[in-house]
């Protein structure tokens, strides 16, 4: 005890005191989004059957939740069923987009350390495309299904990227540089076939060919329910899964051979990662198309305000995806004619030129 | 001095293997230099001969010549190869143009933002010549007044292609710009470029969609006896002027601070290269549309022969570029699809193969 306890003491409860505002923030953000998440969907159901108010909206998907049923025909009746049938589909698959393309793009940032690094970033968005068009231009499909065969021609287009790369990166190691220039060369490559396949057809199918990879909710419209059980599960799994690995990611954030020496295998881990961000971007990317922007710039608002440690930005970046891909389906349903994947370029291209201005000066690390 | 020449005593023997070393050394960029420079020859003179109309590669050539050196020809060959307007033999000079300010820009931007992803659409060039692109072709809007049709494309490509640049610019009035710095601004402005052309790309009409989608894969048959001019001279002059830098550009690559040390002004020097290259990939990607590959992946195949001395490295880039974007156009000839479209076919599984091979020695 004397004078150096007390010093002590003074310096401890300071360190308490910020570690507490510290967590706050995360809480406070993360509620700030489940808020946001929810608000949005009542306001997608309120707009999609637009003679009950916001709150009426609310205890409709409660009553529904809770099994309970309106009179047939009546005024509720309908709007239950519009609420489920429409809006509730595009939330869902709006929330499981956002959130699961959130979570692969800081899984992507953290394993490969550069803040550039999204999703796509090892050719699965070429890939996919390539499967997608060939459905769509050429009507060459795995399934006959009607219309699943874009979806299961673009899953597995984005697999073939990602076998590649996982396999080479499993033969032969590599920095995590060379992998993205790796899978840079793969996105040329894929997207060179699509340029062939869309130069040498006829305007509608480009036209089609390009709504496909901007990225829409054609699929959702079309058939409601039955894309929300994958992408939903897919996405549960994937961040179950990514959590699990968030400690393993903070230590890899370090460099490989820090990795390495601290027990980790490198390679392995790198498989593994790269093995469940392939599987869970597949499975959004062939519902809804090439998102951009949610898997690259999520994390880094996250990071921006709650620092870097994967344990907290994996879950807080999936409810910001969420919520941001919720508002951007609002917008897009709003405004009818623009395709969300437009819309998500159009807000996700300001937020990451905001995010360049504000980041320079501080030395929390979001960009660099 | 004697002692160079004779072998084994300690001093001696080292000097000895240091000369051989470089001579070595130099034999192998000089070597790969020739071999770039035969291929890109043998490949201009055979795509000569290949094209819509038809006339064997032989036949074209003696054509080439014989117009060049003033004799008879005939008017229906020398309007096919020569071309009134648009012809093979502006073509193919425009693949040599197009190949060398392309491969030029991406050594450079390699060097001053010291990425080895950088290339000279980094900074959003290709974004706002395909925004200036859509503006003409799917508005109707055209940026320089009086002008229109296919010049009004390459007018507001031209100038939109240089807006990254300025804003840059306009940023280091107030603040040091650092090469990640240049690079994410470069990056959000096309994204922002980006989004703006999606809209109107998916709220114009199938057709437009179309003709706005041709301009961007890139293609050199808009090289004609008109364009080729003022491209040509741009590339030349901007290149002599990027390649006299060449020694300055070897120690900024050091480090900011060594190169500081050793008197050169970085951040001045590294600005007024990047308003050149600009201009030089500008100047292309107006005419031409953004072909890709050639920028990013020319100066690696180029360094792993030579290295990275900026000396050596620009004129072997140079001439990887144009062997491979003639190639690559002959190609695109005989399948009568845009030449963008091999490039990136040809060189994504090409750069693979560098890469994996030679990872340890290309870039870190």
């Amino acid at each position: 005890m004397g004078s150096d306890g007390e010093l002590a003491d003074a310096g401890g409860q300071r360190l308490i005191d910020a570690y507490r505002m510290q967590m706050l923030r995360k809480a406070a953000l993360l509620i700030a989004c489940i808020a946001g998440i929810v608000l949005v969907v009542g306001l997608l159901s309120v707009h999609s059957y637009s003679s009950i108010s916001l709150r009426e909206s609310y205890e409709v998907i409660w009553n529904h939740i809770a099994g309970n049923e309106y009179p047939r025909r009546s005024d509720m009746w309908w709007a239950d069923t519009y609420i489920w049938n429409r809006a509730m589909p595009h939330a869902l698959a709006a929330i499981a987009a956002g959130a699961g393309l959130a979570c692969c793009g800081s899984l992507m940032q953290s394993l490969m350390g550069n803040p550039l690094a999204d999703p796509y970033s090892t050719g699965i968005s070429s890939g996919a495309a390539l499967g997608a068009i060939a459905a769509i231009v050429m009507g060459v499909s795995v399934t006959t299904l009607a219309g699943g065969g874009t979806v299961v021609n673009a899953f597995l287009g984005a697999m073939v990227p990602a076998i590649i790369i996982i396999a080479i990166s499993e033969r032969i190691s590599m920095t995590p540089a060379t992998l993205i220039l790796i899978g840079t060369a793969l996105s040329m490559f894929f997207g060179s076939l699509i340029a062939i396949i869309m130069v040498s057809t006829n305007p509608e199918s480009l036209q089609e060919a390009y709504l496909w990879q901007v990225g829409n909710m054609n699929n959702i419209d079309d058939f409601g329910w039955d894309c929300i059980p994958v992408m939903l599960g897919v996405t549960a799994a994937g961040s179950v899964v990514a959590m699990l690995l968030a400690g393993k990611l903070n230590v890899m954030s370090l460099g490989d051979k820090s990795a390495q020496s601290l027990g980790i295998d490198v390679k392995r881990f790198r498989t593994l990662a790269l093995t469940l961000m392939a599987l869970m971007t597949a499975a959004i990317v062939a519902f809804v198309g090439i998102l951009g922007f949610v898997g690259l710039v999520c994390p880094h608002i996250v990071r921006l305000l709650t620092g870097s440690d994967n344990k907290f930005v994996i879950p807080i970046s999936m409810a910001v995806g969420a919520f941001i891909l919720l508002i951007t389906d609002y917008v897009s349903v709003v405004v009818g004619s623009l395709p969300i994947g437009v819309v998500i370029s159009c807000i996700g291209a300001p937020i990451f030129f905001l995010l360049i201005v504000f980041s320079r000066n501080s030395g929390k690390g979001a960009l660099y | 001095m004697k002692r160079l020449d004779t072998p084994p005593d300690a001093p001696g023997a080292v000097a000895f293997d240091i000369r051989t070393a470089y001579a070595r050394e130099r034999n192998r960029n000089v070597l790969f230099m020739l071999a770039m420079v035969a291929v890109s020859v043998v490949m201009f003179l055979v795509t000569l001969g290949i094209g819509t109309y038809h006339i064997s590669v032989s036949d074209a050539i003696w054509v080439f010549f014989d117009h060049l050196l003033g004799r008879e020809v005939d008017p229906e060959d020398d309007y096919y190869v020569w071309g009134e307007k648009i012809g093979r033999v502006p073509r193919a000079l425009g693949a040599v143009v197009a190949g060398v300010g392309l491969a030029v820009g991406g050594v450079i931007m390699q060097n001053i933002l010291r990425n080895p992803l950088a290339e000279p659409y980094t900074m959003g060039i290709s974004s706002g010549a395909m925004f200036g692109a859509t503006l003409s072709i799917g508005l109707g809007i055209s940026l320089v007044p009086f002008v229109n049709g296919s010049y009004a494309t390459i007018a507001n490509a031209f100038i939109l292609s240089l807006v990254p640049l300025t804003i840059i610019l306009l940023i280091s009035f107030f603040k040091r710009v650092t090469p990640t710095m240049m690079i994410l601004t470069g990056i959000a402005i096309m994204y922002l470029f980006g989004a703006i052309t999606q809209i109107v790309m998916v709220t114009s009409s199938s057709e437009t969609m179309q003709n706005i989608y041709s301009w961007e894969i890139g293609s050199l048959v808009r090289f004609n006896w008109e364009r080729l001019p003022a491209v040509t001279a741009i590339v030349v002059v901007l290149s002599i002027l990027l390649y006299l830098c060449a020694s300055r550009l070897d120690v900024m690559y050091a480090g900011e601070r060594a190169a500081q040390s050793l008197g050169l002004k970085v951040n001045v020097f590294r600005l007024s290269v990047l308003v050149l290259t600009s201009f030089l990939t500008a100047a292309i990607v107006c005419v031409v549309g953004a072909i890709g590959f050639i920028g990013l992946v020319a100066p690696h195949i180029a360094r792993i022969f030579v290295g990275s001395s900026n000396r050596y490295l620009m004129p072997a880039a140079a001439a990887f570029g144009v062997a491979f974007l003639l190639t690559a156009d002959t190609v695109a000839k005989i399948f009568t699809l845009p030449v963008g479209v091999f490039s990136s076919l040809l060189g994504g599984p090409l750069f693979m193969y560098i890469l994996i091979s030679q990872r340890k020695r290309a870039w870190m």
